[in-house]
């Protein structure tokens, strides 16, 4: 699994409430078919020729190919858990491969819905530098072999909702404030005006309210350049935090001693819970994350936001190295957690 | 609260069916719905082709039967996909698939995407300018931020290197290659990245 050697205590810009800023470009070669009507032997070809690239890289060394097939079923959730491939990728996962750079800034799908998925991923906002790694490798890519593109509709996807750009850009939000507030329907109301979308971090099924992480994105990805969508998301998001910030403000001057109480409560949970469940865990996190960032808490962020992904349930059992049942799930998790807050004081 | 399903277990999951115009709420454990869930024939939700093979079907129906017909019989010499075997799964078979549906999809994608144009970068043409625009764009922010806080040395080093950018661009752009005594573009993206950090 991809080791991460980074200083957590260093702060990325506005990760107060900006967790982290992702660029995710979808191309395809123009002499294959797409992902969906591709044989097996294309399928390896694909991975073969994206290992060609990388290993020619100045950076070789620092990639490490995954393919699916090889992975546990709990391997494979702790990628998805830490953002490093999408769920899509799974339902290829005979045929599917990741390559991932050792920070995990940089990660190359192939032979998902297209046959390329290419990444950047930084913490904070950061989305232009997310951008730019995903461009420099991208252009790496097509050096050798051309993607599909279409004066009209540019890179051609497999899924016409992509086609354009082909671009996804994102940035991932903490808004336990606003949301406290019931602000972010009108939020999102606004944000669909500038073109972004903005949803819980965790798809469908899962309630945002609990761990207050919201994804916000680009709607289209036909008829708007690159640059514009990744200004209007940094001036959507810069907004978004702003007024997070101003509510976060506002939440700890009208009802001070209710949020330090409670704030208070979540450090003594996770200090000496024994047993925590993820859906308990996720609200506690999302506490804890916003006492650091209002400098009750002296705990980085960066660590914050690696427990949020490494106590999830696939990330769990493969460190365990092998499948657990959520008893055990729910102990070891707590054990991981007292420990990380062993010596913490407000 | 406890599953409606089982009885058992505490309940998670809020089920919302509406069925003829009727509305029932059930209140589910997260193994009921998982069971539940194989049973009937959830749009899946996460992923966009579910939700946009219901927009074309959507779409489909507002088209006149003579062009609905056209469509239907569109098929992909590339491929041998239909254009009713796309609309069933929303995925496309390949590039030449864009051609063979070309008016459909014009249609289609102006009502999804707003757009029929595509706007933005372009393969074959001198790339790295999508990097280097994005580059610019964050460095004219710092010099204007160093410029407010009076960083005066700071602010000529950003200013010189906008200027070599700005030059390289104008010269990709042009289809020359940069000239020698700009700076290369990977030194000044890192100068840049670390400027912004400090």
């Amino acid at each position: 699994m991809p080791v991460n050697n980074e200083d957590i205590t260093r702060r990325a810009p506005e990760q107060d409430v900006v967790v982290f800023s992702r660029v995710r470009l979808a191309r395809n070669y123009a002499d294959t078919p797409f992902s969906p009507k591709m044989e097996a032997e294309q399928a390896g070809q694909m991975i073969q020729r994206v290992r060609e690239v990388i290993a020619q890289g100045p950076e070789a060394e620092q990639y490490q190919c995954l393919l699916m097939r090889e992975l546990s079923e709990a391997q494979r959730n702790q990628l998805v858990e830490h953002h490093l491939i999408s769920y899509d990728l799974l339902k290829y996962a005979d045929w599917s491969a990741t390559f991932i750079s050792s920070g995990e800034t940089v990660s190359v799908m192939v032979n998902e819905e297209d046959h390329l998925r290419i990444q950047g991923m930084l913490r904070g906002l950061q989305l232009e530098r997310a951008a730019e790694l995903a461009f420099h490798m991208e252009e790496r890519l097509s050096v050798q072999e051309e993607f599909a593109f279409d004066a009209q509709w540019g890179y051609l996807t497999s899924c016409p909702t992509n086609t354009g750009t082909g671009m996804r850009a994102c940035a991932v939000v903490h808004l336990p404030a606003l949301s406290a507030s019931e602000q972010i329907n009108p939020l999102a109301q606004a944000a669909a005006r500038l073109g972004m979308t903005v949803r819980g971090l965790y798809g469908e099924g899962s309630d945002a309210k609990s761990h207050h992480l919201y994804m916000i994105s680009n709607q289209v990805t036909l008829g708007r350049s690159e640059e514009d969508i990744i200004r209007s998301l940094i001036v959507t998001t810069q907004q978004i935090a702003a007024s997070e910030r101003a509510a976060r403000t506002r939440m700890m001057s009208d009802q001070g001693a209710t949020m330090l109480d409670r704030l208070m409560r979540t450090l003594g949970i996770v200090k000496y819970a024994r047993i925590m469940r993820l859906d308990e865990m996720l609200p506690r996190l999302s506490d804890a994350r916003l006492a650091a960032a209002l400098g009750l808490l002296d705990y980085p962020l960066t660590g914050l936001d690696n427990l949020i992904c490494d106590l999830q349930d696939g990330s769990l059992s493969a460190r365990a190295g092998r499948e657990m049942a959520s008893v055990e799930l729910n102990a070891l998790r707590a054990d991981i957690l007292r420990d990380a807050f062993r010596d913490v004081e407000p | 609260m406890i599953c409606d399903e089982c009885g058992v277990n505490t309940a998670t999951i809020k089920l919302m069916t509406i069925s003829g115009g009727e509305k029932t709420e059930r209140h589910l454990c997260t193994q009921c719905m998982r069971r539940l869930r194989g049973q009937f024939g959830v749009v899946d939700l996460s992923s966009l082709a579910g939700i946009l093979s219901g927009l074309l079907q959507q779409a489909a129906k507002q088209l006149s039967p003579e062009e609905a017909e056209a469509a239907a019989d569109l098929c992909c010499e590339g491929c041998g996909q239909s254009y009713e075997a796309f609309r069933e799964s929303g995925f496309l078979g390949c590039a030449q698939c864009y051609q063979a549906f070309r008016e459909p999809l014009t249609t289609l994608l102006k009502r999804v995407q707003g757009h029929a144009q595509h706007c933005g970068r372009i393969p074959g043409r001198k790339t790295d300018d999508v990097s280097l625009r994005l580059s610019l764009s964050r460095m004219r922010q710092q010099l204007n931020r160093a410029i407010a806080q009076e960083e005066y040395e700071e602010a000529a080093r950003l200013r010189d290197q906008i200027r070599a950018l700005t030059a390289q661009l104008e010269s990709r752009e042009a289809g020359q290659s940069a000239p020698d005594a700009a700076v290369s573009p990977q030194s000044a993206l890192q100068e840049g990245g670390d400027a912004r950090e400090q």
